[in-house]
This record gives structure tokens, sequence and C-alpha cells, in this order.
């Protein structure tokens, strides 16, 4: 268990004229015992990061420290930090019990006896315990994934960091994984730095997420932080499924008007003093149906999912998505109208795209009354 | 659609009679090799031929024996084959898995160099070698054949081109498990290179064996005569020993079965399968 203190982190590839910068600027605190989930499009820097903590990458400036002690120019053998792989990197030679073992045979003086024991320890708790005698090719993905863990787990590493250990998998073994690393890293305590490119994985799993966008890290914070108050436009734009809507609008007075006859009175329009123009976005699950709300739009397609309706239409040349109730079916081409409440409403600046509002509604809800009594 | 499958089923049975003609075809050598060496040369140009093998094996090898001291030969060319097999897996090995996993300046002019070297004929190097073998003191000895060829540079080229097929993942996760380098080599690489080796071995062993220009000239005590040197000692300006030969060359094939049949359990198709999800 470990506080990992990274600062100032850079890290360039290639050389001369042929540079290219993976992180920069990168500051970053993982706390002892977190699981933070560093989340970000393909190629933000997110794995280079994880890499360098490893110490799979020489880092170009900054240092990383754990629990205070500088590991920046150790080795990676000598990190005491396990790792997942995204395709899981299983020794193909070795059966399952001499994949988990591994670590041990290398780097302890124990007697095979007592890394059995261990193995199947550990098999036992991943469930995994009748296939010690198999070859990794013999697996199917979710039993790879968890041997891949267990050779993680057995050294009992100060660190874990995984990297997309989820994306091979099927969405419903996914899901159960999802849950299942979470009550693993928590009956562990393990710190554990997580790569994925999913928004909905890192929300779900993260104690913190870090989000990342061309090798900076854009904000990190809990779940509710990201969503509800995103620190600049980029933000909002990744975390959310489906998307925030997006659109530019011209300040007047109290009233930003926008494209297709977007056009949304403030009530407190000091928020928007000393701009002229602004970016305006609200999250599809905050528009309504209202026949007095600003944002006329033309229906393209409605896709059913059960619970809800998502609704996809076009206001001027910006798309615009909606989650309704699954009772309403609106026809393509027709044209409705969408309104929301000013505390679900997001500004950024149009220029830097730096945060100017964010959601303002109630966030903590007193559930006391739902809670039973203990017996 | 049945005469579908009627087409498919002549043309299997027209290809098999003709993989059998083949096989029988270069099997008939040695079929007549191993008569040949049971009965006496001078039955050797009689018409028809004769098929079935006779009682005459000891003699042609006790002839052969007493003429160019076979059983010696063989001893020196097993020991320098085996020798020179192995040394040249671990170098090889090492250098490809170097030039396939490692960065190092001058990695790509150097790998070409070694490449070149391919095209130089084996005329062009013997006279330095002899040359280099005689200052240092070695010629008539095993080490002057192993060592010049042993950094093999088709061995190297094979060996890079089959370990770039092992991911890196696979390598780094080891060194996460606390491999050190050379770990890396012989526990996650050697190992998932069994069927490149394997084949290399045979292709290394199968050189050496055969070789002769090269120990013609380094060689020149026929105690240290391998067997390629030894059968051409039995071909004479006078006469040639073809009962003899064909007993040398009869045993002599046999060292190439073995270690093919050995080698062949290590052809395993797709051993990195399951190592990495696609």
């Amino acid at each position: 268990m470990a506080t990992i203190d990274i600062t100032n982190l850079r890290k360039e590839f290639g050389d001369g004229n042929e540079r290219i910068v993976a992180v920069e600027d990168f500051d970053l605190t993982i706390q002892d015992g977190e699981f933070l989930v560093f989340v970000g499009p393909s190629g933000c820097g997110k794995t280079t990061t994880l890499r360098c903590i490893a110490g799979l990458e020489d880092v170009t400036e900054g240092t990383i420290e754990f629990d205070g002690e500088d590991v920046t120019d150790r080795r990676a053998r000598d990190r005491d930090v396990a790792m997942v792989f995204q395709n899981y990197a299983l020794y193909p030679h070795m059966t399952v019990r001499k994949n988990i073992g591994f670590p041990l045979r290398l780097s302890t003086k124990k007697s095979t006896d007592e890394i059995d024991d261990e193995v199947e320890a550990i098999a036992s708790m991943l469930g995994i315990e009748t296939l010690l005698d198999q070859k990794p090719r013999e697996l199917s993905g979710g039993q790879q994934q968890r041997v891949a863990l267990g050779r993680a787990i057995i050294r009992d590493p100060q660190l874990f960091l995984m990297d997309e250990p989820l994306s091979n998998l099927d969405a419903k073994l996914r899901s159960t994984m999802r849950t299942e690393l979470q009550e693993l890293q928590t009956e562990l305590g393990v710190t554990t730095a997580y790569v994925t490119h999913d928004q909905t994985e890192a929300m779900a799993m993260g104690d913190r997420i870090a989000v990342m966008n061309d090798g900076e890290l854009q904000q990190v914070g809990t779940a509710s932080e990201v969503y509800r108050a995103p620190e600049n436009e980029f933000v909002a734009g990744f975390i959310g499924s489906p998307s925030i809507n997006l659109l530019t609008a011209d300040v007047d007075g109290a009233t930003l008007r926008g494209p297709g006859g977007f056009a949304y009175e403030m009530e407190d329009p000091s928020l928007v003093e000393g701009h002229d123009r602004i970016r305006v976005g609200v999250r599809p699950e905050d528009l309504e149906l209202d026949p007095d709300g600003g944002m006329p739009s033309e229906v393209t397609v409605v896709e059913e999912m059960g619970n809800e309706n998502f609704l996809y239409a076009v206001m001027g040349d910006i798309d615009i998505t909606a989650r309704i109730e699954s009772v309403i079916h609106p026809e393509a081409g027709k044209t409705v109208t969408f309104g929301f409440d000013e505390e679900d409403l997001y500004l950024f600046d149009a220029e830097t795209t730096e945060a100017v509002k964010t959601k303002t509604g109630e966030t903590d809800v007193d559930y006391d009354q739902y809670v039973q009594p203990s017996h | 659609m049945r005469s579908d499958t009627k087409k498919e089923g002549l043309w299997k049975f027209g290809a098999y009679i003709f993989l059998l003609t083949i096989t029988v075809l270069v099997m008939i050598p040695l079929y007549w090799m191993i008569v040949a060496a049971t009965i006496p040369q001078s039955e050797f140009f009689t018409w028809p031929p004769r098929l079935i093998p006779g009682t005459q094996w000891l003699a042609n090898f006790e002839a052969l024996q007493e003429n160019v001291n076979f059983l010696r030969s063989m001893g020196n060319s097993v020991i320098i084959a085996v020798s020179y097999t192995a040394l040249s897996l671990v170098l090889c090995s090492m250098a490809g898995f170097a030039f396939a996993k490692y960065e190092f300046r001058f990695k790509e002019p150097l790998f070409y160099f070694i490449l070149a070297t391919l095209v130089l004929p084996i005329q062009l190097l013997i006279i330095p070698l002899f040359l280099l073998m005689v200052q240092i003191g070695w010629t008539n000895s095993y080490l002057a054949v192993i060592l010049p060829w042993a950094a093999n540079p088709l061995g190297i080229f094979l060996m890079r081109q089959n370990m770039k097929a092992i991911p890196d993942s696979l390598l780094e996760s080891a060194r996460m498990d606390g491999a050190t380098e050379f770990q890396l080599y012989y526990k996650i690489a050697l190992p998932t290179m069994l069927p490149s080796l394997a084949a290399l071995a045979i292709i290394l062993f199968l050189n050496q064996w055969q070789a002769f220009l090269y120990p013609l000239v380094i060689l020149q005590d026929p105690q240290m005569y391998t067997i390629p040197l030894a059968l051409a000692d039995l071909v004479g300006q006078q006469r040639v020993y073809f009962d003899q030969i064909m007993v040398a060359t009869s045993l002599a094939v046999t060292p190439i079965f073995i270690v093919f049949l050995t080698m062949q359990q290590y052809f395993i198709k797709g051993i990195l399968s399951g190592s990495v999800k696609q």
C-alpha cells in the first residue's frame, strides 16, 4: 500500500524534429488505498502515464514518488508494482499454476510448496482453482483475465496498475468483472491506478477519476464532481452518456441566442456579464419536452431503450440528444420544443473553454427515511 | 452438390497418387544405399539390379573401418556438429533476441551488416580463416571448425524474425514480475521459441554434418577427419570403394534421422497462442 505522488511529469517520444509529447505538466497524488481511474480518448496519454508509474517508460522530466521515496529512476522490477495488461500477457508455455506463481519464484526465496499453497489460495479466491493445470490457450477470455489478476495479486504489491483490463471481454462479462474488481480492490485495500477509455466504466469504478486529453490532466475528482462540475468543456463533453449537448450562443443582455432559433432567458444574467459569446451545454437527461421552451428541434430518430427513449434531433445545424420517457414517441420530421432548468445549465468561456457555470442543483438528498432500522 | 463431392474426391485421390509416386522416387536411392551396403562390390552392376539386402554388411564395415577409421570420423563429426549446433543456437537466439526486442545505437546498420555477410561465398573466407587458424595454432582442432561459423547470420536472421512475434507486453509483464533481462531471454523468449529453435537446430546440424571444404583445409590429420572427409578418401584414383561408401553413407544419415525425430516433437503449432488476447 502506498501513496503515489507524481510531480511535473513530462514524457516525450522520438528525438529531434519528430518529438512527440505524450504527457506534460502532470501533477497528481493517488492516495493510499485509493482506486483512481485514468480516463480519456485514445492517444490522450493515460497508458503512457501508467507505464511511467510502472517503470516501463523512462520519464523525460518530473518525479514519481511512492510514499515519499523517489522511484523515478528505479527499474520496473524493483518498484514492487503489479500490472494487469490489456491483453493479459500470460506466459503461454506455463500452466495457470506456474503463471500465477511466477512472480514469487522470481522475487522470493519461498519453497515450491509454499508458493503452491499461495497459488491455490489465490486461485480459490478468484474461482479458478480447477484450472490450475491448464495452459492459457485452453482458457476463455474471462478465465485468462482472472489468471492475470491472480498473478498481480499474489505479490501483494504496493500498487496495482491496470491497463484497460476489461476491454477484451464481452459486455456482460465486463459488467460482472467490473464489480468483482471493485470488491477485490476493497478487500485487498491496495492503491490502484486503472486506465480505461470507457467513461461509464470510469464513473462506475473509480473512487476518483482523472480525465486526460492531449497529454494533459484536465480534472481529477469523484464521479459526481466531474459530471456535475466539469472544469472545462472537454470534461463536460467526455463524461456522461449520451454526451452533453453543446452550442455557441450570443449574449444579448440576459438572453442567450443560438442557432436554429435557440433562445434562453437567464434568471441570473450576472453569470454571462462581460461575454459576447458563450458556449452553452445541457445534458440529454436535463432536457424536457416543453412547448414554451427555447429549443425548437426537428426530430430525426427515436431509439427505444425500453425504460426510456433517446431522441435525436437537429436545431439549426446543431445535433441535439435528449433522454425522454419511454411512452413518448415523436415521429421523425416533426418539430418539438425542449426546455431546461437554469440549475442544469452549463456555460463555458467561448475562448478558453473553462467552465463559467456548472450544475447547481441539490447533490445530497437525505435518505434516512429509506433506511431500515438495524436489529 | 453430389458431383462436387465426387470431383473433390477424385482430386484428392489424384493428389495422393502423385505424392506417393514422389515419395517412392525419393526413397529408391535410400533403399538402394541400404541394399548396396550389404552386398559385395562385384554385385553392384549386375542386371537386373539386386533388390534384396545381402549378408555382407559386417564385412563391408570391417573393410571400411580398416581403410579410413570410420568410427573415429563419426565421433569427430558428432562432437563437431553437436557442439556447433548447441553453441550456435545460444549465440543466434541471444543475438536475435537483442535485435528483435532491444533498442541500441547502430542496431539497424549492424543487423544489415550481419545479413550482408550471407552473400559472401565460403571460398572467399577459407584462406583468411586458414591463415588465422595457423597463426593461433588451432589447425587440426575441433575449435577451428566450430568457432568461426558459430554466430551464423542466417540463424540470427531467423531468430530475430521469429522473436519479433513475441508480444512486448509478455516481456514487460515478466519485468514487472521481477525478471532480470537474462531471465526474460531464457524463461520467456526461449521456451516460446521452441519450434523455431528446433527448425534452426536441424539446419545448423545438417550444415555442419555435411561441411566439406572448410574442414578439408583445416583438418589435415586423418585422426581428425569428419565423415565427408573420410568418404572422400574412399574415392581413390585407381579405385572407388562403392561398398564401403554405401556402408559409410547409410551410417552417416542415421544421426540426421535422430536429430530430425528428436526435434520434431517441438514443432508444436502456435505455441504463443493464448499468451495475449487479440
